[in-house]
């Protein structure tokens, strides 16, 4: 391969490993949410894309970086929302029950967008996207920086919460042992809404930045990113926070690497043998949640 | 009167597709492959008879068999995660499925011309019924022929030594392969015949629309066929038929009436089913979960509702 | 019959089990106890094959049964009940135990078998042990829908009926009132009767003392005593390790000794 050929590859998957980060945030929506019900939110990425598409509602009267924060905020609703309508009253013990009513909130959520936009994509501000820095050989766009910046600190918020506060300690004992935690006084349902909240947060900054990075919303967006927040949950380990952060990278570097070799329409076939081969060999993810005696 | 006889046809291939997730649903497995399945079977299918000229029996049997033979393969592998990653896992087969038809490049020179799958642009020219004269009836008998078939199958099969063993596993895998059960053997073989029903429905269903493409085989293609199980109820096979004409028929007819909105109400509908019935729609008395969550949530295992000391 | 050889596992910091001996012979009924976290449960699933040991071996009829699945060791001869019971609940009673005695002359788990010949032998077995647990009317109700006697009783019907000459019952007692226990105590007798052998992992130290033979007795994950229930409850060690003993430092001692 050329020089020039190495420094392309290099660049791209630089590029992939930036984009990854929101990948990453969606991998730990999803392992969150899982963490603490022990269920799957199918509808999370929906949602996700759902509340970027609300913030543009001010796209017009308010600053980028406000839109960014109603993006997150309405994410929060919405992820309240979720749990009010597919979790909080079904019987815990139906598991099929609840990831039924996920995908029904999937459906009603897509075609939601379908109907609000006329199916038409819509065009979403990014960031300091003129700016463009030089590392050496490299190119660094600003906007996707920027966007792996946010995503970093936000995984750093994420992780002062979970370890610093009492939200963060409800939520961790209530994810253990949730009937224990009843008899210390925590509120299951309180602690279970609020990481849904929390989660819908970061689906909500995710979706704002998946929409920065591509510069174009479209409810076409919204089965790819659940597929792939599935996939870098899985390898990153369920329950596992730094497994996610992890493999969010990695998904979003070898996304990057395999349509540079291979091009865009065989992508993701790579994509999903590489989970394939995660799940031959380390079918517990990369961290797996701490697992106790039985 | 065609339009109907449309409508019947495509309530018999999918309820042959919820009748694949039956199978596998019934051991406590979540599969979201059967798209997959469907689509090897629906290719294979079509590339026999259009391609290779062959009739349609043969052609089905072996669009089956093929589609039987991958489920065995990747459920071994697959099937030893359980849960949120079996579904991912799935998920990723049924996604490279649907890739690898979608750059699938593959024809054959015929006195009507080219024919063959190519790629983006889908596998057309699957005209094995109007070349033979089939009418729409003709159609519609053969499918339900097979649907009535296939439900008589799984129907001996459940109540059969099989039926009690994938129950078993479906219930509580520690006690079962305590009690001796081949965990493996028994998820692996659901699989494959579940596999090998997707198989044939897809077959058909290619036959049935003599055009298709890659976009017919999507995730969410995969989420109604099991849906149609977990809607009707897992216990009853009967269950799942009643899902399926419910849940197509509000789609197909629906239109009629919601015009743009029935998808909208399609989730909606979904979501209401599942809180008012979360056993499925033929199972238990009725039971408002609403009022009686708190009062009787189990403590315990959420998969299996066992109580723990 | 079943040797345990040096058996330890660790889960992390945790010695569950650290290094244990001990075999059980055929056709007796040995009883395991030991103060709760003492590793008898952990022993148990190690033998059925739930875990795998960190070290040691455990050696059935001659046969290291180290690289067995737990179903593989279930049809070698090896049955077990559960501590917190686990039935097949959307099942009926019947099918509880059909299940598991089905399994006995099919392989894969159904797809080989043959079709007509032995079914009603298993169905004859089925009905027996229906009557041994006492649950004929109710043959067709669902398992989750028993009460807790009953429940006990079904799953430990379901363990013999596999035919398995050796039975791990995991604290079987754990919620029965008297009349329950001395109920299960006859059963358990009349297992040994129908000339199984039995490994008794128990609280309730009456049923112990009365129905084993012998007893071995674990504490923090090491075995400090063995032998006749009688003998077993005169040992120091072991009334230090339920009791607490007259000074701390000589409970230490004789744990940190056995």
């Amino acid at each position: 391969m050329a020089w020039i050929d190495f420094l392309d590859l290099v660049q791209s998957l630089m590029d992939g490993v930036m984009f990854g980060a929101t990948y990453a945030l969606i991998g730990i929506g999803f392992t969150l949410i899982f963490g603490v019900m022990h269920k799957i939110n199918l509808s999370y990425a929906a949602a996700s894309v759902g509340a970027a598409y609300l913030s543009l509602l001010i796209v017009s009267v308010a600053p980028t970086p406000l839109v960014y924060l109603l993006a997150a905020v309405c994410g929060g609703l919405l992820g309240a929302l979720i749990y009010f309508v597919c979790f909080k009253f079904l019987p815990l013990n139906q598991a099929l029950a609840t990831l039924m009513s996920t995908v029904g909130m999937l459906l009603v959520l897509e075609e939601a967008i379908v109907h609000a936009t006329a199916g038409m994509p819509q065009n979403y501000p990014a960031l300091f996207a003129d700016k463009v820095f030089n590392l050496g050989p490299f190119i660094v766009r600003g906007d996707l920086l920027f966007v792996f910046g946010l995503g970093c600190a936000v995984m750093v918020g994420l992780k002062f919460m979970l370890e610093k506060t009492r939200l963060g300690l409800a939520t961790r004992a209530v994810a253990q042992q949730p009937i224990a935690a009843q008899i210390c006084g925590m509120s299951v349902d309180q602690t279970n809404a609020s990481t849904f909240v929390i989660a819908g947060l970061l689906g909500g900054t995710a979706g704002a930045m998946t929409g920065a990075a591509i510069g174009v919303l479209s409810p076409l967006l919204t089965l790819p990113l659940t597929v792939k927040g599935l996939v870098v949950t899985v390898i990153g380990g369920l329950g596992s926070i730094p497994g996610a952060i992890l493999a969010g990278l990695i998904v979003g570097g070898a996304e990057s690497l395999f349509q540079f070799v291979r091009g865009v329409s065989e992508r993701d076939i790579y994509v999903m043998l590489m989970l394939f081969v995660f799940l031959v060999f380390r079918p517990n993810g990369l961290f797996a949640a701490p697992g106790g005696r039985d | 009167m065609d339009f109907y006889i449309g409508l019947l046809q495509v309530i018999g291939v999918h309820t042959l597709l919820g009748l694949s997730a039956w199978c596998i649903l019934h051991t406590g497995q979540v599969s979201l492959a059967q798209g997959g399945f469907f689509a090897i079977g629906a290719y294979t299918a079509g590339m026999l008879t259009a391609m290779a000229g062959w009739s349609l029996g043969p052609s089905l049997f072996i669009a089956a068999l093929i589609a039987s033979l991958i489920a065995i393969a990747i459920g071994f592998p697959a099937l030893r995660v359980k849960g949120l990653m079996l579904v991912v896992a799935t998920t990723a087969f049924a996604e490279i499925v649907r890739l690898v038809f979608f750059n699938l490049k593959w024809q054959v020179q015929t006195p009507n011309g080219p024919i063959g799958p190519d790629g983006g642009l889908g596998f057309g020219g699957i005209r094995y019924f109007p070349a033979n004269a089939w009418s729409g009836l003709e159609i519609l008998t053969l499918i339900w022929c097979l649907v009535a078939g296939v439900m008589s199958v799984l129907w001996l099969l459940d109540r059969s030594r099989i039926g009690t063993l994938w129950r078993a596993v479906g219930e509580d895998e520690v006690a079962a392969q305590s009690a001796g059960i081949n965990l493996t053997a028994a998820k692996v073989s659901a699989f494959g015949i579940g596999g090998a029903i997707a198989g044939l429905a897809g077959g058909i269903f290619s036959h049935n629309t003599t055009h298709i493409e890659h976009g017919n085989f999507t995730i969410l293609l995969a989420t109604f066929a099991i849906a149609y199980p977990i809607i009707g109820g897992l216990k009853s096979l009967l269950g799942t038929l009643i899902a399926v004409i419910f849940i197509q028929g509000f789609l197909i007819e629906g239109l009629r009436f919601l015009g743009d909105w029935r998808s909208l109400l399609f989730g909606a509908m979904i979501l209401a089913i599942m809180l008012i019935r979360p056993t499925g729609l033929l199972s238990a008395p009725l039971r408002l979960p609403l009022f009686n969550s708190k009062k009787n949530a189990p403590i315990g295992n959420a998969k299996t509702g066992a109580h723990h000391a | 019959m079943l040797k345990v050889e040096n058996l330890a596992r660790y889960f992390g910091g945790i010695k569950a089990v650290d290094g244990i001996d001990f075999d059980i012979r055929r056709g007796e009924i040995l009883g395991l106890i030991g103060p709760n976290g003492s590793g008898k449960s952990t022993t148990v699933n190690l033998i059925a094959g739930l875990y795998a040991p960190t070290t040691g071996r455990v050696i059935f009829e001659g046969q290291d049964i180290q690289k067995l699945l737990p179903h593989e060791r279930a049809n070698l001869g090896i049955a077990r009940t559960f501590q917190n019971i686990r039935l097949f609940g959307q099942l009926s009673v019947w099918q509880n135990l059909w299940a598991a005695r089905v399994v006995r002359e099919t392989g894969w788990s159904g797809l080989k078998q043959r079709w007509f010949s032995t079914a009603t032998q298993g169905k004859l077995e089925t009905e027996a042990y229906l009557e041994f647990c006492g649950l004929e009317h109710k043959r067709d109700q669902l398992a989750a829908n028993l009460a807790f006697g009953e429940q006990r009783r079904l799953e430990l019907a379901r363990a013999a009926i596999s035919g398995a000459p050796l039975l791990l019952l995991d604290e079987p007692a754990a919620g029965m009132n008297s009349e329950e226990i001395d109920d299960l105590d006859q059963r358990i007798r009349k297992l040994r009767d129908q000339g199984k052998t039995i490994l008794l992992i128990e609280h309730h130290m009456e049923l112990v003392m009365g129905v084993c033979d012998r007893v071995v007795v674990l504490n923090f994950g090491r075995k400090i005593a063995e032998g006749k229930p009688e003998e077993v409850q005169q040992d120091a060690q072991v009334q230090a390790a339920y009791l607490g003993s007259d000074s701390d430092d000589a409970f230490m001692q004789a744990a940190l000794q056995a």
